[in-house]
């Protein structure tokens, strides 16, 4: 009976419950949590904490809870997935490797955190998003010269992770100043996967060993090739990100001051807070989502829009592009969105100009051939979505009564036929009435 | 479940590799300050009595003096609460639970008419939640009026009927339709149990409290173990609704025991290192992210920490990393697990052991100093058999007076992991080209790992490079670090990474280039040398660039193994492309306008001569016909011709084909018509002229 309460109460929420990161209803997003122990959620409380406050419902399950899924009748249930349960080999309900994957094709967003003793499904994961964690189970990342100076931890595999990404967008605008704790496994990004990114790399001299034995070989994980946490944005926008340490979001964690080894400074608290809350605004599109509307384009003069242009008319271009702010859509501001004039290749590509309020316009003059072109306009920039608009317009050629009359150079020829003309007109009367 | 609890252990171990294994901090001020970071009351109240509680309880369990300032409006809703007749016994009893912390003002007749209530509910109670609010709801009007008569009548029979819901495993039922026993309702039980008994107005029937305490017995046989040697009660069965985790379920527990404990006389048969395995779970948590766990939290380890079964003491060591170079003293704490200190005692070192060996004992048991102004156990001055490494230290502690043997418990011994650090001294590094056959040096460079090098050295694929340093430990020992690698990096990024390895007591590795030109695919030219040594123990790890090695190697044979592909900037792509402007077609080249005109005047120009030779030849219009008709259509002919050169004209400015065409069409009509008349005409009076 309280099943089909729950149900029917459901059933007018269902719209709401199902999209991904829309333009059209962009808050109020559920996020299921799946942890492998209930514990983790009062330990991790801090970071839920920033999600819940910034208006998302998390649904918080045990990853083999029989009766979780991600979708029901078709429709998705969540925007969001976090798993937060790094030994979890196998998952319950209707989980499973290609549901998650699934998932993420339509468009959601996931965050991965694994551990030591990391489970094979939780690597199948990574690995589907270009991430190759460390195949030795027991491998953690050390680091002897840049580890967190910690008066109870002596074997350096707590780091302080500084090595960040450059980029605004992601990590947010203020600079993060103290490091990063990180307690963890590392992992390599594929090279055949270019949309994977190093959020946070080590540093030169760390490596990825098991701490306990004896080292003959080189270990496979070595330097800052290796990246501690990664980020990844699919071509359909979903965002992933993936971290090689399931403490790191820890209240601990977030709570606990750090002294990077060899360096004076010591800082009251972690950048933990700062970095993952930062990182878990990206990934939940708060930041860096963009929209591109109002695409016009017109000849010079004219408002509107012509179903074909001439070659060599002068034409003008403007679109507004707005980025996602959390709750409303702001103004973007760049001076690097460009659009092409597109057939088979770039006939024109020109830098439009901005009036710093989002509306981005420029004017070319369409080339002298004709066919069918495009408008395009591809912004691809480290973090934010892609913006990719193209809009088809033909070009014709002169018609033949628009070429130039009256050039000078055909001058004698038109004085030739009208002399003979004139002359014809004074034979005929000359040659009829002379006497 | 078996999954759950593998995950708890992770998070567990997570810990303990960061706090170093099985070590227990006591509560300290980064509880406090979380405490007031945590309860935090929404413009000055909190949302219900229970939380207002719950923040009270944890403010004053840890002493917090510059709390939130609720008592008004908690007072406020507290004797609302106690006045109203609506309000539920759960109400009531947090109400009453705020009252005994804020000591508002409430009328004694209020208390006496709370209690008839309670009474009514206590005696016709089935449920065990009913039997606790009421009964814990009257143990606390008893402990704030004296002039209200609380004692229960029948309290052997109230006993019978709580007892009534117990389960032959210790564990307790909700109600007495409800099937299924839990953990968490025996802790309520044993509290409610607790408050029959100091509310009876006689004494219980003993034979009740000895099955009572053989089902505490029994519950506890229930617990689970942590590896660290924490244990906890966790909930058997695990429904969405009533689940409680093993926090609150173990803090019912706790609650309960220790209240039932310290009501009755005589002690309950419980081992000693339980109870402390309970403190070590309860502590393990470190600081829990949510109000609710951080209470249960703070409240058990209050209850623990006064107990009349065992008090826990917590051995902990403020540091575990010691420093042999700044000769860094060994100190240990016993407190309780709120912090405070322990009764007298002694601390002794039993053994010592390089861990992962567990045979031998590098130190003599001894006892440590008391340091009575920092309450702090030390050991002056590490032992000379120490040296740097990773040790697992057994301690344990001798309590001074037999009887706190009774009342505090221990838990033996305990093993702390210790690391001794130093600063490991780099000597005899060099870096040499060796010839192969002879192995003679060709050339030797002497390395100071203490900076920055940049040594130079060409080498060819007929010779080896030598690469070798010692190290020893502060105590003059033979040391081998975790990480010793050397890596040579091509200009073209391709790193190939060695281990460095130890023969005797000196590092060494030899490069022989013969065997590695395929690992180094061929690749000729400079390779940076970088040398990383490091371990965990080791204060001065470093990272150096050593130098510069120019390599010649033979060319690639033809199946030889291609290096891998240059790493691409994963940036590039991002980033704007460069402008693209359209070339546009030249318009044809054309002559200047003068030329155009002169010609122009070229081409009228016999137009101009034909002028000249009609006027020289003397032209004249004398045969125009005179008669009427005739002249008229002369005119019209004339005229016809000039309107088709005239449509020309037109044609060549602005009309089109078929238009000009149309009209054509007419005037050609026109003209035929008009020139037939007068050509023949002007035929028949050239004829009439020649025949005459």
């Amino acid at each position: 009976m309280s099943k089909l309460h729950l149900f029917l109460t459901l059933i007018p929420l269902l719209p709401f419950l199902c999209t991904s990161f829309s333009p059209e209803n962009p808050s109020s997003r559920r996020v299921l949590v799946l942890f492998d122990d209930l514990a983790l959620k009062s330990s991790h409380s801090l970071y839920f904490k920033s999600l819940q406050s910034r208006g998302f419902e998390l649904d918080f399950k045990l990853s083999d809870d029989p009766k979780i899924g991600l979708q029901r009748y078709g429709q998705y249930l969540y925007d969001g997935l976090i798993l937060f349960c790094p030994t979890t080999e196998r998952f319950g309900g209707s989980i499973d490797l290609t549901a998650i994957l699934d998932f993420v094709d339509s468009g959601h967003d996931l965050i991965v955190a694994a551990d030591t003793n990391a489970s094979d499904l939780i690597r199948e994961i990574s690995t589907e998003c270009g991430v190759d964690f460390d195949e030795d189970p027991a491998a953690l990342v050390t680091d002897h010269t840049k580890y967190a100076v910690s008066e109870t931890d002596g074997d350096h595999t707590l780091l302080a992770g500084d090595d960040f990404i450059e980029s605004n967008v992601i990590l947010g605008s203020k600079k993060i100043e103290a490091p990063v704790l990180f307690q963890g496994i590392g992992h390599s990004l594929s090279p055949t996967n270019n949309l994977v990114l190093k959020v946070l790399s080590a540093s030169p001299s760390a490596y990825s060993a098991n701490p306990n034995s004896k080292l003959s070989n080189p270990p496979s994980l070595t330097g800052s090739a290796i990246s501690l946490v990664s980020i990844l944005q699919a071509r359909n926008n979903a965002r992933i990100l993936i971290s090689g340490s399931l403490s790191m979001f820890s209240n601990r964690f977030f709570r606990s001051g750090v002294r990077k080894a060899g360096s004076p400074t010591k800082y009251e608290k972690s950048g933990n807070e700062q970095f993952l809350t930062e990182l878990s605004k990206w990934v939940f599109h708060e930041r860096g989502h963009l929209k591109a509307v109002n695409v016009q384009h017109h000849k010079a003069g004219e408002a509107n829009e012509p179903a074909m242009y001439r070659i060599n008319d002068d034409l003008e271009y403007s679109v507004e592009i707005f980025e996602w702010s959390g709750r409303s859509w702001e103004p973007f501001v760049a001076d690097d969105v460009q659009v092409q004039f597109y057939m088979m290749s770039p006939y024109v590509l020109k830098t439009l100009s901005t009036d710093k309020k989002g509306h981005y316009f420029t004017a070319f003059k369409v080339p002298d051939v004709y066919g069918v072109f495009q408008f395009k306009l591809e912004y691809q920039r480290l973090g934010y979505t892609s913006l990719s608009l193209s809009k088809q317009i033909p070009v014709r050629p002169y018609r033949h009564n628009e070429y130039e009359r009256f050039i000078p150079a055909a001058y004698p020829y038109y004085g030739a036929a009208f002399s003979m003309m004139a002359g014809f007109f004074m034979f005929t009367a000359v040659h009829l009435f002379n006497k | 479940m078996a999954k759950n609890l593998g995950g708890f252990l992770l998070l567990v171990l997570a810990i303990s590799i960061c706090e170093a294994a099985s070590i227990f901090q006591p509560i300290s001020d980064s509880h406090r300050s979380a405490a007031l970071e945590l309860f935090t009351p929404a413009d000055e109240s909190f949302g219900s009595l229970e939380e207002a509680y719950e923040a009270l309880r944890t403010f004053e369990i840890l002493g917090i003096q510059g709390k939130p300032d609720i008592s008004t409006s908690s007072c406020q809703s507290v004797s609302e609460t106690l006045v109203s007749s609506s309000s539920t016994t759960n109400g009531l009893f947090h109400a009453l639970k705020v009252n005994r912390i804020l000591k508002c003002k409430i009328d004694e007749e209020i208390f006496q008419g709370i209690a008839s209530r309670l009474k009514a509910v206590v005696n016709d109670g089935n449920s065990l939640l009913d039997f606790y609010y009421s009964i814990g709801s009257l143990v606390l009007v008893k402990d704030q009026t004296s002039g209200v008569d609380v004692l229960l009548g029948d309290a052997n029979g109230i006993f019978r009927s709580i007892k009534a819901l117990s389960q032959s495993d210790g564990r307790w039922r909700f109600s007495s339709n409800n099937p299924e026993s839990s953990t968490y309702a025996a802790g309520l039980a044993l509290e409610a149990l607790a408050g029959v008994v100091s509310l009876a107005s006689s004494d219980i029937d003993h034979s009740l409290i000895v099955t009572l305490k053989n089902d505490i017995v029994k519950l506890f046989d229930s617990l689970e173990k942590y590896d660290d040697g924490s244990v906890y009660f966790d909930e058997k069965l695990v429904d969405a609704h009533e689940h409680q985790g093993p926090l609150s379920t173990t803090s019912s527990v706790v609650r309960g025991l220790t209240a039932f404990a310290s009501v009755i006389s005589g002690s309950i048969n419980l081992p000693g290192d339980k109870i402390l395995g309970l403190a070590k779970f309860f502590l393990g948590i470190g600081i829990p992210g949510n109000s609710k766990d951080f209470f249960n939290q703070i409240d058990s380890l209050a209850c623990l920490e006064s107990n009349r079964v065992y008090v826990p003491l917590i051995l902990s060591l403020p540091a575990t990393v010691l420093s042999l170079t700044k000769k860094d003293q060994l100190k240990v704490k016993v407190n309780t697990v709120l912090g405070s200190s322990a009764p007298p005692l002694a601390v002794k070192l039993v053994r010592a052991f390089i861990s992962g060996s567990k045979d031998s004992s590098v130190i003599k048991t001894q006892e440590l100093k008391f340091d009575p102004e920092n309450a702090v156990h030390f050991l002056d001055v590490l032992p000379k058999s120490i040296d740097v490494g990773t040790y697992v230290f057994v301690f344990e502690i001798v309590l001074h007076d037999s009887v706190d043997k009774e009342v505090y418990t221990t838990g033996g011994q305990t093993q702390v992991p210790i690391f001794v650090t130093g600063i490991i001294k780099i000597d005899n590094a060099e870096i040499a080209v060796l010839d192969s056959d002879l192995g003679s040096i060709e050339t030797q460079t002497k390395l100071d790992l203490a900076r920055e090098n940049a040594a130079l050295l060409s080498a060819n694929h007929l010779q080896k490079l030598r690469l070798s340093f010692q190290l020893t430990t502060p105590r003059g020992k033979f040391f081998k670090p975790h990480q010793a690698f050397l890596k040579l990096r091509h200009e073209t990024k391709v790193e190939h990474i060695f281990v460095v390895g130890n023969s005797g007591k000196q590092f060494e590795i030899i490069l022989d280039f013969l065997g590695l030109v395929e690992k180094f695919f061929y690749l000729s030219g400079r390779y940076d040398i970088q040398l990383t040594v490091g371990d965990a123990i080791m204060e001065n790890s470093v990272l150096r660039a050593v130098g510069h090695v120019e390599l010649d190697l033979p060319e690639a044979p033809e199946k030889a193994p291609q290096p891998p592909a240059p790493h691409v900037d994963p940036y590039s792509r991002y980033g704007p492309k460069a402008e693209i402007t359209h070339i546009f077609r030249t318009p044809e080249k054309r002559p200047p306008r003068e030329l155009s005109l002169a010609f122009l005047g070229l081409t009228l120009l016999p137009f101009v001569g034909f002028l000249i030779g009609l006027l020289h030849f003397g032209v004249n219009l004398k045969n125009f016909p005179t008669s009427a008709v005739p002249a008229t259509f002369a005119i019209l002919f004339h005229i016809g011709i000039a309107a088709v050169l005239l449509l020309y004209v037109l044609f060549w400015l602005k009309l089109d084909l078929f238009t000009t065409l149309k009209t054509l069409g007419f005037l050609g009509a026109f003209l035929m018509f008009v020139g037939h008349r007068i050509l023949s005409h002007l035929a028949s009076t050239s004829a009439k002229l020649k025949s005459a």
